[in-house]
């Protein structure tokens, strides 16, 4: 089994969902709970094995249908692939506990698609095969779509279809790339594309710099860069909770992307065509940084803030990008890892102050007291400590990794005050908004009902990372460091990405 | 011929993308239509244009380049499945919100000429 | 015994008053106090060694990438403050004991101020860089947890984000500065940074990083200019703003002065900006003090004032300076700490804290008053307390002061002003509130408090007479040490004794205190001339200009993000236009070297009807079933160039798709408005034509330059293996369903979910069923015409063997599971068409949720099966059998493969075409739960 442990991620939560939509396990709600609970877990112990697997054997590499590569599909399991479908798998967890509390009463499906939308995000981190990250992308999209208008309403509807035209469009321009790659390189492995690159003559760098530009477009729209992040406050302040939380790790998928692309394909051995990307990911962080801080001021309501608050994380991690050395991208994915959980929470917590607040919701307006202020309290200050970056939880680490990634003056220059006044912006917004949100009370108490044990469970298991990521910090970011290396080391691993020689 | 071919590729683009930047739901996805037939169209070029060499084995001497088609296939199809999710959604956008504008309200333009919704929405 | 018990005990402490609560407060206050105390003993038996000038150290370590680990030192400086930090901890928890009221809640309470002892004992003993800092943004919070300990009120929650936010902003700076130093020196250990005073102030970066160590200093100790959050931290309840607000917060600031004077002073800049602002501090806080009514504001200006005085005392350049700061932060603690719980006791005894009513008090609490009078005197430095020890030294040192150079006389004079208002507002702080007539209507006759919650002030106050008197004895030993500390080993000789005979700080003094009671006596004038100005709240300003920057925020993302969709599609296709054209200017010949097909007249006629039903598609779109035409006239034409070039799978697909689109799009149309309005203003149509058309070009061009050069590609594998390793002919389907399989399954995976979603989009759908076309005629009553009926139900069986026909040839010659799918589900649909939804429901017992999931799923299973021949997943197997009558036939895996993708689409489909179709009818498709 163990040999075939690297496309588990993919396959359990495929089948499950699959089974999910047949009898015996369709007919009543019960057995879709615990059916999509126990596939979640099972997902998320493959996922475990997995990165153990990767960390003590190297980079895993599995051969789809025994065909090489560079000409069949190949998975490719090593260090950052297999972190990011750990986190994802974790989430889904997470996201179905909070759902068996009520949220997947308000529509059909909630269950499968959920799974699905996990297997396409597990599929889009362990391709190793261009298109095939397309498929994956579109598989994890149609998910989105579909969980995006779950629980119905006038807002999902609306923000459903500026979410699914721009992103139609953006796979457009994905295939077009992918014609202009494929046309001018002739493959579709990305290890190999990147062994090409190189050796490209000048009309046809030219026609790769479009088509790898074309990409960074694609995946700055799924990772809402500016100009490009538009569609998400609304999205996701509007999606359901337990939707919301899943939606953390989608921007994160667009960043994976960049990583993988734009430092294997178009990375130190390009020639020419070397780090191409960097002059526009400079600027675009920075300015997605300063819109996240504006609509984090901006927010009337916890939902949006939390939206504005991933946007800023993407700003963040595109700083990583653009500083584009191993220390960066080590801080990055520590502090990848950190945000999604965090905001995934956070949407969570969100749900639960406005279930507990009447009418006034989580708007940060004058309201009735929430009905377990000390628990509702303390989750959300941990995570908004967390977010902002004060110690002692997991957001300082990733921040002060990434300050400290700056080596040469003008890096300083330009991502320090980026970075720490985008941070004391968050302090205040979040400071603001908490203290309306549970100080600034009227009298009358509130009747709503406590938060359910589901709820708490799926918190739980989220905000956990805050301090835990701190106290590991050592082993964590050792991971990290090696996932990065392997990351901008790809020439001395392309023995085992391209067994066959490259062709 | 390679230079009609691109310039029907450029013109399609051309007409979905316009499309594209409309108000309106039908409109858009009209838009999204033409411009997956002009992705399937430069995709398939991607293996450059070849005429009888269809790549049935057996059939001819040389084969045109068979991967860009699989892939145009498996484009096709999701970009059906895509279609028809947003057409539906088109619909439902038009029964909550009871306009078929894409941002779901009515910009505010006097000089329009009175619109027909009320009658249905 | 081990030195980071003395930080841990604490921590541990954070959770023994939530734990301790129900056995009653003062069970609680006691079990609180125990670590604590504990704590203070270790310090206490680690003193000797410290004393003798040793320094222990003790590491872990964390997290190595980022330089931290846990690493704590001991020296003089440590120890003094760990000292005063748990030492008036300990105090505060008894006299909070007596303070706080039955409906605090006492556990929470005790719970922030132990985590704030705890953080500040992190900051005091941190050997580490990044330790620092953490423990220094943990002050900051618990300080904001402390501060809005009474949430329910507003000033308190306003108080407290200003707190947070100043001192917050001026973490984040000192955090870059430390990462700054850490990056010249090269270590994040404190002891290394320490040694290496020399190669800091020679780096081009010293004056960057000593600025914004300073603003993380100076924004916690409440200097000049951002002074103005410590006033209202007054919110906080009284042992708070004793504790955090006079004895120990706002000494980090001057603590991290202290603990960097040996690498970051001793340079020109230090101390200008230091010096300067502590004197401007200490003038201001001492002026604005005199004009305070509260009790509170008055004490709390002071302190902003004393700590200018000891900011100055680090920023003037001699040794003997830096001696008097340390020597001043220990009396300003007692004194200042005594007369905050004072004030307490007068304002928890007379519920008032304004001194215009608090008169006389001395006839109801003579005991306070004494004590609160010593405090009050040692504030203004009368002799023989301590207060007047720290200050002669401090004139002292103003006199031999050269940093100003030829106006450097302005020092002492200007500090002797200060001394003069401090004398000033503690005579009125006597006088006023213990003399001077009669209490005036306060809320309850004042008593003399409970007899514990003076025991602290007690204490204190005790401290300040032998300090006093006795100074050499009681601090000498912690003041050398102190100081040795600060200032890296080389101490210069100093005598704390009372009298240095008739000299010139002693005529300042003289000078002060006669100044200060005439001042006081005048006070009249001067309230009269402070009263021209205007009174500015710092909160209302800090308030509003927070508010001002929302609103602007606000307005900046209103502009940008207005919820056009038409926009956020324009920045998009704009952002790809920008990318992608920057290349192609590079590209100097479009055309390549790869021979050009010929053109024939067939192809240039299909062109142009392909362009010319584009461009009505793109014309008429507001005539919305025109538009549909003509677009399906160009999918036509598409399938027919695939056809043309040698794709007939392409072909095909392409067709069978096409019908069924459009099929979908006309049923949907029938629910959407006939017709587009015209709402695009000419700018905006001719704006998008540009874009459109430069895209078009770009999109164009790239794809003619590509196809005119050669291309080396991994195709020639797949024509090799396709008969020998995947056993079929038709190369693009054995691609599809082996070589890259995996793509096909996420393929109908798509489709799978794409037919769920529409079913959720469709379960639920308030539209109405027009009643006629969009002119209103009515549409027919003969719904399902019998010609038709009997057409397609004689050819559903036909159309059913085609399909099985495209399907099992499909290995070998084009077709294959998907097309023959949609031929299936274009038949079926038909029978919807031609008899409607309840015939076919009677008849033909399907659910299409069931046969999507059965497709992928046996799709799925397929790849499975590989893995019992220890394949991996996906690999396929075919082999060929002779079977009597059939003959040689072909048995593959890709065709089971195949007959998952064949369920998949037809259960696609016909859920989507079938569910829109019951739109049409009297029964929608309805859900259990409400959607």
């Amino acid at each position: 089994m163990s040999e075939h442990l690297t496309i588990l991620p993919i396959l359990l939560p495929l089948i499950g969902g699959l089974l999910l939509l047949l009898p015996p396990l369709a007919t009543t709600l019960e057995r879709q709970r615990y059916g999509a609970l126990l596939v979640a877990v099972l997902t998320l112990i493959s996922a475990g094995l997995l990165l153990q697997q990767s960390q003590t054997e190297g980079i895993q590499l599995y051969v789809l249908g025994d065909w090489q590569p560079p000409y069949g599909i190949v998975l490719v399991a090593d260090r950052l692939s297999t972190l990011l479908v750990m986190l994802t798998s974790l989430l889904g967890l997470a996201s179905l506990l909070y759902a068996c509390a009520g949220d997947d009463r308000t529509g059909a499906y909630f269950y499968p698609l959920v799974l699905l939308q996990v297997m396409g995000i597990n599929g889009a981190f362990l391709t190793g095969d261009i298109f095939n990250l397309f498929v994956f992308f579109e598989v994890l999209l149609i998910a989105s779509y579909a969980l995006l208008i779950h629980g119905g309403g006038k807002q999902k509807t609306q923000a459903g279809f500026h979410y699914v035209a721009l992103n139609l469009v953006g796979s457009s321009l994905f295939l077009f790339a992918l014609g202009i790659l494929y046309g001018t390189l002739g493959t579709l492995n990305i290890a190999d594309m990147s062994t090409k690159v190189a050796a490209l003559s000048d009309g046809e760098q030219a026609l790769a710099k479009a088509g790898g530009l074309l990409l960074l477009v694609v995946f700055g729209l799924k990772a809402a860069m500016l100009p490009l992040h538009f569609w998400l406050t609304r999205t996701y302040a509007s999606a359901s909770a337990p939707v919301a939380a899943l939606f953390a790790i989608m921007t994160k998928v667009g960043i994976y992307s960049i990583y993988r692309v734009h430092t294997v394909i178009f990375g130190a051995n390009a020639g020419d065509l070397a780090f191409m990307a960097q002059p526009w990911i400079w600027p675009l962080a920075l300015l997605t940084l300063l819109a996240g801080s504006i609509g984090a001021l901006a927010s009337p309501n916890l939902r949006e803030l939390t939206a504005n608050l991933v946007i800023v994380s993407v700003g963040t991690l595109l700083v990583s990008v653009a500083l584009m050395n191993q220390a960066a991208t080590s801080a990055g994915l520590y502090y990848l890892v950190h945000s999604t959980l965090v905001c995934a929470a956070l949407f969570m917590i969100a749900d639960l102050i406005s279930h507990q607040r009447g009418k006034a919701g989580d708007r940060f307006v004058m309201s009735r007291k929430v009905r377990q202020p000390v628990l509702l309290g303390g989750m959300f200050f941990i995570a908004a400590m967390a977010v902002a970056g004060i110690p002692p939880f997991s957001g300082f680490v990733g921040k002060v990794l990434l300050l400290q990634a700056a080596q040469t003056g003008t890096e300083m220059f330009w991502a320090w005050p980026g970075i720490l006044l985008s941070s004391l912006i968050t302090i205040i917004a979040l400071s603001r908004g908490g203290t309306t949100l549970f100080w600034r009370r009227s009298s009358d108490k509130s009747q709503a009902e406590p938060a359910s044990r589901w709820h708490l469970a799926a918190v739980t298991l989220l905000l956990l990372g805050a301090p835990l990521m701190v106290v590991l910090g050592g082993p964590i970011t050792e991971y990290t460091a090696a996932a990065a290396e392997q990351l901008h080391q790809v020439p001395e691993s392309l023995h085992l990405l391209l067994p066959g020689g490259e062709s | 011929m390679e230079a009609v071919y691109a310039a029907c590729v450029g013109l399609l683009t051309f007409s979905g993308v316009f499309l594209c930047l409309r108000g309106r739901t039908f409109p858009v996805v009209m838009g999204l239509t033409l411009l997956s037939y002009a992705v399937n169209l430069f995709l398939f070029s991607s293996g450059r244009l070849k005429l009888e060499g269809a790549a049935i084995l057996g059939t001819s001497f040389s084969y045109t380049d068979p991967l860009p088609q699989a892939l145009v296939l498996t484009a096709i199809v999701i970009g059906f499945a895509m279609t028809a999710f947003i057409v539906i959604l088109a619909m439902r956008a038009r029964a909550d919100l009871g306009n078929d504008h894409v941002d779901g309200r009515l910009p505010p333009q006097p000089e329009m000429k009175p619109r027909r919704k009320k009658e249905h929405a | 015994m081990s030195l980071f018990w003395i930080p841990l005990l604490p921590l541990i402490g954070t959770l023994v008053p939530l734990l301790s609560e129900r056995f009653g407060r003062s069970a609680c206050a006691l079990f609180t106090g125990i670590l604590p105390a504990l704590a203070l003993a270790m310090a206490l038996s680690l003193s000797p060694q410290i004393l003798q000038g040793e320094t222990l150290q003790q590491s872990f370590s964390w997290i190595p990438a980022m330089g931290l680990d846990l690493s704590f030192r001991l020296d003089g400086l440590a120890l003094l403050f760990c000292m005063l930090i748990l030492g008036i901890g300990l105090l505060v928890i008894l006299y909070a004991r007596y303070y706080l009221s039955e409906q605090d809640s006492m556990s929470r309470f005790y719970a922030y101020l132990i985590l704030f002892m705890t953080a500040m004992v992190g900051i005091v003993t941190a050997n580490n860089l990044i330790q620092l800092w953490l423990f220094w943004e943990l002050t900051s919070i618990s300080s904001f947890l402390l501060i809005s300990f009474w949430n329910h009120k507003s000033e308190a929650r306003k108080g407290a984000r200003m707190a947070l936010t100043v001192t917050g902003a001026g973490g984040l700076a000192l955090l870059a500065g430390l990462l700054l130093i850490a990056h010249i020196v090269g270590s994040y250990d404190l002891s290394v940074v320490l040694a290496s005073g020399d190669t800091l102030r020679e780096h081009a970066a010293y004056p960057i990083a000593l600025v914004l160590v300073l603003l993380g200093a100076f924004t916690k100790s409440a200097q000049f200019p951002f002074h103005f959050w410590l006033p209202h931290a007054m919110a906080a309840p009284t042992p708070v703003s004793a504790y955090l607000h006079s004895a120990t917060m706002v000494k980090a600031g001057i603590f991290l002065l202290a603990r960097f004077y040996p690498v970051l002073s001793g340079t020109e800049l230090w101390f200008l900006i230091v010096s300067l602002t502590g004197l401007a501090t200490l003038l201001l806080g001492a002026y604005i003090a005199l004009f305070k009514h509260d009790l509170k504001g008055l004490l709390a200006y002071s302190t902003v004032s004393h700590l200018g005085l000891i900011t100055l005392l680090l920023g003037m350049d001699t040794q003997l300076a830096a001696v008097a700061a340390i020597f001043h932060i220990i009396n300003h603690a007692t004194f200042k700490a005594s007369l905050f719980m004072a004030a307490g006791i007068i304002d928890h005894e007379s519920g008032s804290r304004d001194m215009r009513k608090l008169n006389g008090l001395w006839k109801y609490m003579p005991y306070t008053a004494t004590l609160a009078m010593v405090a009050a005197a040692s504030m203004a430095g009368v002799p023989l307390l301590n207060g007047f020890l720290s200050k002669e030294m401090f004139f002292a040192e103003t006199l031999h002061q050269v940093a100003l150079g030829s106006l450097s006389w302005m020092i002492p004079v200007l500090a002797t002003l200060g001394g003069v208002f401090s004398v000033a507002y503690s005579t009125r702080f006597i006088h006023d509130v213990f003399f001077n007539g009669e209490p005036i209507d306060l809320p309850k006759t004042p008593h003399e408090p409970p007899r514990y919650m003076r025991i602290p002030v007690e204490i204190l106050v005790a401290l300040c007479l032998l300090v006093g008197v006795f100074p050499g004895y009681i601090v000498g030993d912690l003041l050398s040490s102190a100081s040795s500390a600060v200032l890296a080993g080389n101490l210069p000789e100093y005598s704390l004794s009372i009298w240095h005979g008739f000299n010139l700080p002693l005529v300042m003094s003289i000078i002060a205190m006669l100044g200060g009671l005439v001042i006081y006596y005048n006070r009249r004038h001067l309230y009269q001339f402070q009263a021209q100005f205007p009174e500015h709240d710092a909160k209302l300003a800090f308030e509003r200009m927070i508010q001002s920057l929302v609103a602007g925020a606000t307005r900046i993302h209103a502009f940008f993000e207005n919820g056009s969709l038409q926009r956020y599609m324009l920045l998009l296709l704009l952002f790809a236009l920008v990318l992608t054209a920057g290349p192609l200017m590079d590209l100097d010949t479009t055309a390549g070297l790869r021979p050009h097909l010929p053109i024939d007249t067939v192809e240039i006629t299909a062109a142009v009807l392909l362009c010319l039903s584009a461009l009505a598609t793109m014309i008429w779109h507001r005539k919305r079933m025109i538009a549909l035409l003509t677009l399906s006239v160009v999918g036509l034409i598409v399938s027919i160039a695939f056809a043309r070039f040698s794709a007939p799978d392409l072909a095909l697909t392409q067709l069978s798709v096409e019908v069924v689109t459009v099929i979908l799009l006309m049923l949907a149309l029938f629910f959407l408005p006939q017709k587009t309005p015209k709402e695009s203003s000419p700018r905006r149509v001719v704006r998008d034509l540009g874009i459109a058309a430069l895209l078009g070009g770009i999109i164009g061009t790239i794809n003619y330059a590509m196809m005119t050069r050669p291309l080396t590609s991994i195709s020639d594998f797949f024509l090799a293996n396709s008969k020998t390793g995947g056993g079929g002919t038709n190369v693009v389907n054995v691609i599809l369903v082996d070589f890259r399989g995996f793509d096909t399954l996420g393929e109908i995976t798509v489709l799978g979910i794409a037919a769920l979603g529409i079913f959720k989009l469709i379960a639920r759908m308030r539209l109405f069923m027009p009643a006629g076309d969009e002119n209103g005629r009515p549409w027919t009553r003969d719904r399902h015409p019998v010609m038709l009926a009997v057409i397609s139900q004689s050819l559903l069986p036909l159309a059913l063997l085609v399909s099985v026909y495209i399907f099992l040839r499909g290995h070998n010659l084009p077709g294959g599971g998907f097309i023959a799918g949609l031929v299936t589900s274009v038949a079926l649909v038909q029978q919807y068409v031609a008899h409607g939804v309840d015939w076919i429901k009677a008849r033909l017992k399907l659910d299409y949720q069931w046969l999507i999931a059965s497709g992928v799923l046996i799709a799925a299973l397929t790849g499975l099966g590989s893995w019992l021949f220890d394949r991996p997943f996906l690999t396929s197997w075919f082999d060929h059998f002779h079977l009597p009558w059939i003959g040689e036939f072909e048995l593959a895996s890709a065709m089971l493969f195949d007959l998952g993708v064949y369920l998949t689409v037809v259960g696609a489909t016909l859920l989507i075409l079938a569910n829109l179709g019951k739109l049409t009818t009297s029964h929608r498709p309805t859900q259990p739960e409400s959607e």
